[in-house]
């Protein structure tokens, strides 16, 4: 008897409290999505209480599905998402692999490459919009401005001058605008995730079977087909796990499209709930659930892989 | 020997070269922030400054004038070290009841937790500001204390469970033969076991609070406004204040990365959730 009611006590307060983060904001705001609800209207004033009679079907999400932003904020979304999926999926398996190795200073190597996982989000976005990508002020603008005096010093030089005659001079550029901004943001996030995936990779690279490794260098495997027969199976596994916790953060990254351009050119599916929620909060509550819904799309298939392993 | 010969004179030399190119490459853009923050707001954006300069302390000395940095920071500490407490307390008998007692539906519920983390934060924005408002805790400590709890309780559960079902059963039924009650199995034989992985819980749970930038910003304005909401409304447009903007956010971070060193390996464990060891 006491043996169930003690375990199950204990994990009374966890569960509660999960249940009620789950359960309370979400019906609100699938509520909120199926009524008129604006914050503030002169017209009609009625809109600015959420109510049950401002009842109005699934007009907001049909005219959120009609905005051409809504489209544009999913596609920002995925660009930004798979971009920066990629860049670290193969940045990570060549980190993983360089590092997998003993050389001198390797625990050193090591602590310079995981601590930019530890940089808060806001910090890391003002560090590259400003310090490094800045085109005048920045070391961009330091480095572009460096090497056209580089190119202007060759065009007198003896014999290659001519060459260099030809060269046009480069242009600094602004990371802050419509079509480069979803560029910073994927380039400042991936400098910081690309640790993580490393981080995991190299984890599970340690567990690598060495005596199979041994077997096929003996019968004269190349390293090519040593890296993709034996270790890319074997980092399959994480690499998805990598992939999906990543996709999650990364569906709902915030911090860093604000301090860029204020989500000019690089605006994803949170940043534009958080612009509908200055006013219109039934289409902001509608494109929350788009959002559930992509986000479980992801989910479903990390928890059924996570599942699988979980009582081993 | 295999493995030996198989690395060339050329690959012994230029490895590591790589490796350490690598790691400083990875290194850069917090080094830049730190050595930007010794010079002053004029030199920092001056080419002929870049690497020769004459280093300043007067960027981290005018920081509580500048940015009024230390009521943030303060906010930042107690919220975080708050939540971290708070949520610990929670999911330690938690975790351990689902380890030393599970029955048929823990797997699930496990599941189901990890599930909430995966709700996207801005599905649920406006009923967080809506209700918080309502309730009179808007822009208070009190709230973001009870939101960081509750987006890295699953994690902080997971974590646990993982280093707890390693520990033998048989100990705790020992335990129990010797008499004692739960509270006791926990403090006598769990604690003193299982005091590395709460450890390192701690400290993950704490990194992602200090971190955490959506909700801080989201609802706070003033009071409870915590380091992350300094550094969003102060990026500094047109660069005209570099060397005091590296100062403070080299204050914001630094003590964060320290720490992030020592937990790089329970790092893999809390994130994966035990998926890869």
């Amino acid at each position: 008897m006491a043996n169930r009611t003690i375990p199950r006590l204990l994990q009374t307060p966890a569960i509660v409290l999960l249940l009620f983060w789950m359960l309370v904001p979400l019906s609100m705001t699938l509520f909120f999505s199926f009524i008129r609800y604006v914050l503030a209207s002169t017209n009609r004033p009625e809109w600015t209480s959420p109510s049950i009679s401002n009842w109005r079907g699934f007009g907001n999400y049909q005219y959120v599905w009609n905005q051409d932003s809504f489209w544009l904020a999913i596609h920002n979304s995925l660009l930004i998402v798979c971009s920066i999926l990629f860049l670290t999926v193969i940045l990570g398996v060549a980190i993983a692999i360089l590092i997998n190795r003993t050389f001198p200073g390797r625990g050193i190597v090591r602590v310079l490459l995981i601590s930019p996982f530890f940089v808060m989000p806001a910090v890391n976005a003002v560090l590259w919009i400003n310090m490094l990508l800045d085109p005048v002020l920045g070391l961009q603008g330091t480095a572009v401005a460096g090497a056209n005096d580089l190119v202007a010093l060759l065009r007198d030089a003896p014999v290659v001058g001519s060459f260099f005659s030809l060269w046009p001079q480069f242009e600094p550029i602004s990371f802050r605008a419509t079509q480069t901004s979803a560029y910073a943001v994927i380039m400042m996030v991936t400098w910081q995730w690309t640790p993580f995936a490393v981080l995991i990779l190299m984890t599970s690279l340690q567990s690598e079977d060495q005596q199979q490794k041994e077997a096929a260098i003996l019968d004269g495997a190349s390293r090519w087909s040593q890296f993709r027969f034996l270790t890319l199976p074997h980092l399959a596994r994480p690499i998805a796990i990598v992939v999906m916790i990543q996709a999650i953060f990364h569906l709902s990254l915030y911090a860093e499209i604000e301090i860029v351009s204020r989500g000019n050119g690089n605006k994803n599916l949170p940043y534009y709930i958080g612009e509908l929620v200055n006013n219109n909060i039934g289409a902001a509550s509608a494109t929350g659930i788009f959002a559930v819904i992509l986000a479980n799309i992801v989910a479903i298939f990390l928890l059924r892989m996570l599942g699988k392993t979980l009582m081993e | 020997m295999a493995i030996v010969a198989q690395h060339t004179k050329f690959s012994k030399v230029a490895w590591p070269v790589l490796a350490w190119a690598v790691g400083l490459l990875f290194f850069f853009p917090i080094f830049f922030m730190v050595m930007t923050s010794f010079k002053t707001d004029a030199d920092a954006v001056k080419p002929e400054f870049l690497f020769r300069f004459t280093p300043t302390l007067e960027n981290y000395t005018n920081m509580t004038n500048n940015y009024d940095y230390w009521r943030f920071a303060t906010n930042s500490v107690i919220t975080s070290v708050t939540a971290t407490l708070f949520t610990l307390f929670v999911a330690v008998p938690c975790a351990y009841a689902m380890a030393f007692n599970p029955s048929r539906g823990t797997k699930d519920i496990l599941m189901w937790m990890l599930s909430t983390k995966m709700l996207p934060a801005a599905a649920v924005l406006y009923p967080m500001i809506f209700m918080a408002k309502s309730l009179g805790i808007y822009d208070t400590k009190f709230l973001i204390v009870m939101v960081l709890s509750l987006i890295n309780l699953p994690i902080a559960v997971w974590m646990l469970f993982t280093y707890f079902k390693d520990i033998p059963k048989d100990i705790i039924e020992a335990g129990q033969m010797d008499g004692l009650n739960t509270w006791g199995e926990v403090r006598e034989i769990l604690i003193p076991l299982a005091w590395g992985g709460i450890a390192s819980t701690a400290l993950l749970v704490f990194i992602f609070c200090w971190n955490e930038a959506y909700w801080t910003v989201r609802l706070t304005t003033i009071d409870a406004a915590t380091l992350s909401k300094l550094i969003e409304g102060n990026r500094a447009p047109e660069g005209l204040f570099f060397g005091r903007l590296s100062a403070v956010s080299t204050a914001a971070v630094g003590p964060i990365v320290v720490l992030g060193w020592f937990c790089q390996k329970q790092l893999v464990q809390g994130l994966t959730f035990g998926a890869v060891k």
